[in-house]
C-alpha cells in the first residue's frame, strides 16, 4: 500500500517542480473543503497531497491591462469583500454571497471550485460569461485556456496533471449596464445548486441590449454559454415576450443537451423561470 | 490508507504547540483525537452541519473540512479557549441566560461562529448574524433563542465599552 505525503511546497517553482515528477500521484491542495471530503469518503486516494495555499503567486485580486486578473489563491470570502469585483464582475462577487457557508467561505478558493469541474460550481458561470481564461504554470511555461473549457465532463478536468491554475483573467466588459447570478438550490444557506446561471448585458438608452452574455450551469454535464440565447436578445429590445421566448429556447437546448429526465418536468420549467426572473430588469414595454 | 507523519508548530487557545500525526489527519481529528479536546463535535464530518467550528487567524473554519497540517503556524482557538465552567465567557453566559442550549451538541461550533462574528461586528444586525450562523444547524432550539443570546452578547458588550 501507498503511504500519502504531505507537502508544502516554499515556491512556485518547488510546486511545478513536484509536479512535474508526480502530478499523476498527486492532488492539489488549495482550501481543501472538496478535496477533505473526497479523501474522507475514499473517491480519491492521491500518494501526495501538494499544498499550494501559501504560494504567493496565486493571490491578489487586481485590475490589469488584459482584464481583472483574480488570484487562483483567492477565497470565496475575499471575493466577496472585494470592491474591485463588485465593480467589474458583480455577478462573480455575487455568485460569493450565496456560496456554502460563511465557514466554507473562508477557506474555499475559486481555483479550488474551477479545477473540481463539479456540475454546480457556483464560481464558473460567472467566469465564462467574462470569457475567463485560467493562466496556467508548468514546468514546460505557461499557456492559458478558457474556463469554460477546463471540465470535459461532471468532475472530469481536461488539464494535464502537472499544471497548476495561477490566476483567472476576465475580460473587461466595457459599458454593462446589468450583470446578476442567480441560483436555485433546495434551502437559500449551503444549497449545492440544481440550476445557477450568469447574465451581463449593456442596454442602450433606446432599450436595445448591444452585448448580451448568458451562462448556465449545474442542470448540464459542464456549464458553458448559451449562445443560441444570446443571439436570440442581441441586438433586439427585450420585450416581456421576448424574454419568455429566449427563456423556452434555454429550457429546449438545454434538455437537448441532457435528455428527458424524471427532474425534466421540473427543470424545464424552473430554467425558464429562473431566466425570467433573472432579466426581468430588462424588459421593455 | 497508510500515511507518512507531518510535525507542525501552532498557537491553540494562547499556547504554542508542536504535535505531530500523520499526513491524512483533519484539523478536527487532530483537535478531538490526538490533543483530546473533545468540546469540538462531529456532526456530518463533510461541512454541512458547523459542529466542528473552530476559528483560525480570526476566522470560523469547519475544522472537518481542513487537514491538520494547514494548521501549521495558525493561530486556533476552539470552544476550550472561550471561557471556564468557573468563568464562563459573555456569549456564553448569554447562551445560557436565554436558553440557546438544549441538547448541546451544536452549541461549541456556534459559539465559535458568533465569536469570530462578533471580534469583527461587534453590533451585528438579524441577517448579518444570520448569515455568520447559517453554516451551523441546530435540530432543538429553532434558533430563535439562538439569535436572542448573540444580540443580548453584543448588546452587553456594547454597554461595557
Amino acid at each position: 500500500m501507498s503511504r500519502l505525503h504531505y507537502i508544502r511546497p516554499e515556491t512556485l517553482a518547488e510546486a511545478l517542480d513536484h509536479l512535474d515528477r508526480h502530478g499523476r500521484r498527486t492532488k492539489i491542495l488549495a482550501g481543501g473543503t472538496d478535496l477533505v471530503v473526497d479523501l474522507r469518503n475514499g473517491a480519491v486516494k492521491p500518494d501526495f497531497i501538494l499544498d499550494v495555499s501559501r504560494l504567493s503567486e496565486p493571490k491578489g485580486i487586481e485590475v490589469t491591462a488584459e482584464g481583472v486578473s483574480v488570484g487562483a489563491g483567492v477565497t470565496l470570502a475575499e471575493i466577496e469583500s472585494s470592491d474591485v469585483l463588485e465593480r467589474h464582475a458583480p455577478a462573480l462577487r455575487k455568485c460569493s454571497l450565496t456560496f456554502a457557508s460563511r465557514q466554507i467561505r473562508n477557506v474555499a478558493t475559486i481555483g479550488g471550485n474551477v479545477a473540481h469541474c463539479s456540475p454546480c460550481g457556483d464560481t464558473v458561470p460567472p467566469l465564462v460569461i467574462h470569457e475567463a481564461r485560467a493562466v496556467l504554470a508548468s514546468r514546460r511555461g505557461r499557456r492559458e485556456v478558457l474556463v469554460e473549457d477546463i471540465a470535459s465532463g461532471p468532475y472530469a478536468c481536461s488539464l494535464p496533471p502537472d499544471e497548476l491554475i495561477l490566476r483567472f483573467v476576465l475580460k473587461p466588459a466595457p459599458g454593462v449596464t446589468f450583470a446578476d447570478f442567480q441560483k436555485i438550490g433546495r434551502r437559500r444557506e449551503l444549497a449545492i445548486a440544481r440550476i445557477n446561471a450568469a447574465a451581463m448585458a449593456r442596454q442602450e438608452p433606446d432599450g436595445r441590449l448591444s452585448f448580451f452574455r448568458f451562462s448556465l450551469g449545474s442542470c448540464m454535464p459542464t456549464p458553458h454559454r448559451m449562445q443560441e440565447v444570446e443571439s436570440c436578445l442581441n441586438g433586439q429590445v427585450p420585450t416581456a415576450k421576448l424574454i419568455w421566448e429566449a427563456g423556452r429556447l434555454l429550457a429546449e437546448r438545454t434538455i437537448a443537451i441532457t435528455g428527458r429526465r424524471p427532474s425534466t418536468i421540473y427543470k424545464e420549467s424552473a430554467i425558464q423561470g429562473l431566466f425570467l426572473r433573472m432579466l426581468h430588469p430588462l424588459v421593455r414595454p | 490508507m497508510d500515511a507518512s507523519s507531518v510535525r507542525i508548530r501552532f498557537t491553540l487557545n494562547g499556547q504554542p504547540r508542536s504535535v505531530e500525526f500523520s499526513a491524512d489527519t483533519t484539523a478536527l481529528k487532530l483537535i478531538r483525537d490526538v490533543l483530546k479536546l473533545k468540546g469540538t463535535k462531529e456532526g456530518c464530518g463533510i461541512g454541512e452541519c458547523g459542529a466542528c467550528t473552530v476559528i483560525v487567524d480570526g476566522k470560523a473554519v469547519n475544522s472537518c473540512l481542513i487537514l491538520a497540517a494547514q494548521l501549521d503556524g495558525r493561530t486556533v482557538q476552539t470552544i476550550e479557549g472561550l471561557g471556564t465552567p468557573e468563568a464562563l465567557h459573555p456569549l456564553q453566559e448569554a447562551f445560557v441566560k436565554k436558553h440557546a442550549v438544549q441538547c448541546g451538541f451544536c452549541t461549541p461550533g456556534l459559539l465559535m461562529s458568533t465569536k469570530a462574528l462578533l471580534d469583527k461586528n461587534p453590533a451585528p444586525t438579524r441577517a448579518e448574524i444570520s448569515k455568520a450562523i447559517a453554516g451551523n444547524l441546530c435540530r432543538c432550539t429553532g434558533y430563535h433563542h439562538i439569535f436572542a443570546s448573540i444580540e443580548e452578547a453584543a448588546h452587553h458588550s456594547k454597554e461595557q465599552t
